[in-house]
């Protein structure tokens, strides 16, 4: 893996469109033109890898490209909203429905710590806190070197030894662990210290590890220049210094995953096995074997699924409430998006409910288009054709469905009021 | 500087500790002892006895006495634990209204809370008295893998006893400090704590005057008193298969056998056998029968091996998990009255290739510890820090009842995780977090520690919407989560660290109830 830059300098630089450039001219893919509409100005490089639903190799390759070509700027100019984004966001009320019983589902791995914080206020000396000038002088200033390389944050030069650097991490963590100012009046030093302090374990944690450290030092020296600071130029910093690591988590999450989904297949629980499983493609979405293996779980999942739903449906009937049946329906079809009777059912609910007869056609329609031998689903289309006042498509489905069953009475009293018109 | 003093709240015994002009001192009780037992009486005229008063009493009014209470503190009524102490305790424990076990003696209910602020008032009680001022700031010590609620629980006796708890820090890294004292060296060191009730092992590092714990396991169902136990059925078996009669379900003579195995067990650490004597056991109607039955350590040993054996896997994993090997681990600290047993030594000796070390006091170093840490806290030039770590891995309940884990056991603190999460459903607008606390995949199995929900997710197709999930560990060990949409931006947050099986209100009450007791206490 080509991976360059590392994390302190560019992994939080955050891209941007550049300004007056038009997406829509790219040559992009769908997948590629997904990437560029996470690009929203706030997200950093680190986490576009992460969301951007492409491998991150792909990822960083486009990304890099992109800025490469002028697509995507670095630097701190105010930026556009996000290209597509939806800033009005929609808030129906939840429903008792909207907690669901299971919860969040993770999808992706974790943003380097420290990222969302809030923005830091710029620190003033105050003689009237518990701390003495000098140190709230060096608090100010070692804050302020945060953005740069690990090497730097714990200031040892980046051939130092792994005891020179447990050493420089033990002298820091005196100089700006929190408990140093246990209990004291201090303000707003104290979210600063800790927030040095965390970095401060990032670090050394980075560094401490061999294979995490190597992965840092190969970037340094294809980038030297991201290794003194977090240089602001045009082509921006390269973030992707500690992707080897976070790609071998997640490939152990997957394989965690997938294995869970093997004894719940093995336990015959479906539901739980297509979840585990769902998971585990997501973190590895590589790994053919996972994908293969549970086709057969996943069917069987869907059918408890839809059957669950669709048992919901039918006491949402029973309650006449067709809109709700009709939702639940259309749930059903996500997994069953085949399955004439529910197309049916549900194009029959969608023309009762009218709000939306173009939905209620592409039910019957796919209904018809499974099972064209059946005459009870033509003159449902037609039915529907007729509510939307298409009289002429209206009159030729009643008229095959009395064709497939010359004794339909309900088509043959549908044809007559159609004659009427 | 007022003094801050540290205590060593046990399973069997406690002790207390304070630094006088840097030198640590353990403080004696009004009977000269330097541990004090964690036991608790009403007498049967209705009086209040604590520590050694409690102990000595408690063969012939073990209805009425409490040992061993920190085995129930901060868990659930129907967890294994507390089932089994119900099946071998001698006093009753019944379900507390927030599904908490509860002691019943002398026809009063104590909370688990309240029954350890009666031995820490003691404790607090025999600082003062010998240092002859107010104390109120403390640092009390727990079992390394004490979760959340047990920590918070304990947190709350330090308040019922009228302490300001300055920190709750675990015994193995307050038996670490204990050892760091004074020492300036680099090394990495493995703190063995057998206690009377729990097992600990932490692997620590220091130098420059920072101790930094690398990592630390254990296990709350393993101390002395489970080797007693197998002495104690040792000892039924004999007798029943010479004398024909079961002491099972003689609660006098089990008192007094469990009084005499753990007296030959501490025997037989320095002597090769030892013998139980326990004349008048039993009568029937062939008149009194009397137990006598020489021991030797070969016989102990074999009783137990299994044991010490499990302790010393736990120290391996340990070990692995500090990312060490037992050549670079310089010392291996002794704590714990248990850790005295030959047996445990030969066992580390053969792990470690070294001998363990025998410089600190096994009963008194994690007391002493707690002070250092104390004074090192309230100290204006600290010339030590101590690096600690979570105990147990944090984070969150997902979908299809799996745990994804936001910070792994062993994270330096204070630390700030976060991890991007998203809907399983179409147009699903409120996710519900649940901050879970252990080791399991399963959600289910690891502990609750609070929940809350999200809602005003934008209206999305399932997989789309991003919400960040940031869990935050202050260095008082304090946990607050939060969530937030990175669409809408909402964002919802708890602080879970309050959760304890008492409720603020419930605390004063006993607070007040308490005081009535003070004087009678000082008898």
């Amino acid at each position: 893996m080509n991976a360059r830059a590392d994390r302190a300098a560019a992994g939080e630089s955050v891209p941007r469109l550049a300004p007056g450039c038009d997406p829509t001219s790219l040559p992009l893919t769908p997948a590629e033109a997904y990437l560029l509409t996470r690009v929203d100005g706030s997200t950093p490089f680190s986490q576009l890898i992460q969301i951007g639903g492409l491998p991150p190799e792909e990822a960083e390759q486009c990304l890099q490209s992109w800025l490469e070509a002028g697509v995507l700027v670095v630097g701190d100019a105010p930026c556009a909203p996000p290209p597509g984004a939806d800033t009005s966001a929609p808030d129906p009320p939840p429903g008792p429905e909207a907690v669901p019983e299971a919860e969040a589902e993770p999808d992706r791995e974790s943003a380097p710590p420290g990222e969302s914080g809030p923005p830091e206020p710029p620190l003033e000396i105050d003689p009237a806190l518990e701390i003495a000038a000098e140190d709230q002088q060096r608090i100010i200033d070692f804050g302020s070197r945060l953005e740069r390389s690990y090497y730097d944050v714990l200031g040892v030069a980046p051939g130092a030894d792994a005891k020179a650097i447990k050493r420089a991490y033990f002298k820091l963590s005196r100089e700006f662990h929190p408990d140093r100012y246990f209990r004291r009046e201090i303000g707003p030093y104290e979210a600063r210290l800790h927030r040095i302090f965390k970095k401060i374990v990032e670090a050394y944690e980075l560094l401490s590890d061999p294979a995490t450290r190597a992965e840092l030092d190969r970037s340094l020296a294809e980038d030297p220049q991201a290794a003194p600071s977090r240089k602001r130029h045009a082509r921006g910093p390269r973030p992707f210094g500690v992707m080897a690591k976070m790609l071998r988590e997640r490939k152990k999450k997957a394989k965690r995953f997938y294995e869970a989904g093997k004894a719940a297949f093995k336990a015959e629980r479906w539901l739980e096995a297509s979840a585990s499983v769902r998971l585990a493609i997501a973190f590895d979405p590589q790994n053919e074997a996972y994908k293969e293996g549970f086709s057969e779980v996943v069917v069987k999942a869907n059918a408890i699924r839809s059957a669950q739903i669709l048992t919901e449906a039918e006491a949402a009937l029973d309650m006449r409430r067709p809109d709700e049946a009709l939702a639940l329906y259309e749930e059903a079809l996500h997994l069953r998006p085949h399955d004439p009777e529910v197309n049916h059912t549900a194009a029959r609910l969608a023309l009762v409910v009218g709000t939306d007869l173009r939905k209620a056609k592409e039910y019957a329609a796919t209904a018809c288009e499974v099972e064209p031998d059946k005459a009870s689903h033509h003159r449902l289309l037609g039915q529907i054709y007729k509510a939307a006042n298409l009289t002429a498509n209206a009159r030729r489905e009643i008229e095959t469905a009395l064709r497939l069953d010359p004794k339909d009475k309900e088509a043959k009293a549908e044809l007559k009021r159609l004659k009427r018109w | 500087m007022a003094h801050v003093i540290g205590i060593d709240l046990g399973t069997t015994n406690s002790c207390v500790a304070v630094l006088e002009g840097g030198q640590p001192t353990v403080i004696p009780n009004a009977g000269g002892y330097k541990t004090t037992p964690s036991m608790f009486a009403i007498s049967q005229d209705g009086k209040r006895l604590v520590g050694h008063l409690a102990k000595r009493q408690a063969i012939t009014n073990s209805a009425n006495t409490v040992y061993a209470s920190k085995r129930l503190i901060g868990r659930r009524f129907d967890s294994t634990e507390v089932q089994r102490s119900i099946d071998l305790c001698t006093y009753e424990i019944v379900r507390g209204p927030n599904d908490d076990p509860r002691i019943v003696i002398a026809g009063k209910t104590f909370t688990c809370p309240e029954i350890a602020g009666i031995i820490l008032r003691e404790m607090k009680r025999v600082a003062e008295e010998y240092l002859g001022e107010r104390v109120s700031d403390a640092v009390i010590t727990v079992p390394a893998h004490f979760n959340d609620t047990q920590r918070q629980c304990t947190k709350d006796a330090g308040k019922i006893a009228g302490l300001e708890v300055l920190r709750i820090i675990n015994e193995p890294t307050a038996a670490a400090l204990s050892y760091g004292l004074g020492r300036k060296g680099e090394e990495k060191v493995a703190i063995y704590d057998l206690g009377g009730g729990t097992f600990d092992i932490s692997i620590v590092e220091m130098g420059e005057g920072v101790v930094e714990v690398l990592a630390t396991d254990g296990n709350t169902f393993l101390g002395g008193e489970d080797f007693d136990r197998r002495l104690v059925t040792h000892l039924i078996e004999h007798f029943q298969q010479s004398e024909g009669i079961d002491l099972r379900e003689d609660t006098m003579a089990l008192q007094r056998l469990k009084d005499a195995a753990e007296k030959a067990k501490c025997d037989l650490s320095s002597a090769q056998s030892t013998e139980v004597n326990l004349p008048f056991v039993a009568n029937d109607a062939s008149g009194p029968h009397h137990l006598n039955l020489p021991i030797t350590r070969d016989v102990l040993e074999g009783l137990v091996d299994d044991m010490a054996r499990q302790t010393i896997k736990i120290v391996e994993g340990c070990v692995n998990a500090a990312n060490v090997s037992p050549e670079d681990i310089s010392r291996v600290v002794m704590v714990g009255g248990q850790s005295r047993m030959p047996l445990i030594h030969q066992a580390i000796a053969e792990f470690f290739g070294k001998a363990a070390h025998k410089g600190v006091n096994p009963d008194e170093a994690v007391a002493i510890g707690a002070c250092i840490q104390g004074q090192m806290l309230m100290e204006e030039d600290k010339d030590m820090l101590l690096l600690d770590v979570t105990p147990m891995s944090l984070g969150i309940a997902t979908f299809g009842g799996h745990f994804a884990q936001l910070i792994e056991r062993n994270t330096t603190v204070p630390v700030r995780k976060s991890h991007v999460f998203t809907t399983t459903r179409d147009n699903q607008t409120a996710v519900k977090i649940r901050v879970l606390q252990g080791e399991s995949e399963v959600a289910a199995d690891n502990d609750l520690l609070g929940e809350f929900v999200l809602n005003g997710i934008r209206t999305a197709p399932k997989g789309e919407p991003e919400v960040d999930v940031s869990f935050d560990i202050d260095a008082n060990g304090i946990v607050s989560v939060s969530a937030r949409d990175r669409h809408t931006g909402k964002e919802q947050s708890i602080t879970v660290n309050a959760t304890s099986t008492l409720s603020p209100d419930e605390i004063e009450r006993i607070i007040e109830e308490n005081d009535l007791y003070e004087v009678e206490m000082k008898e």
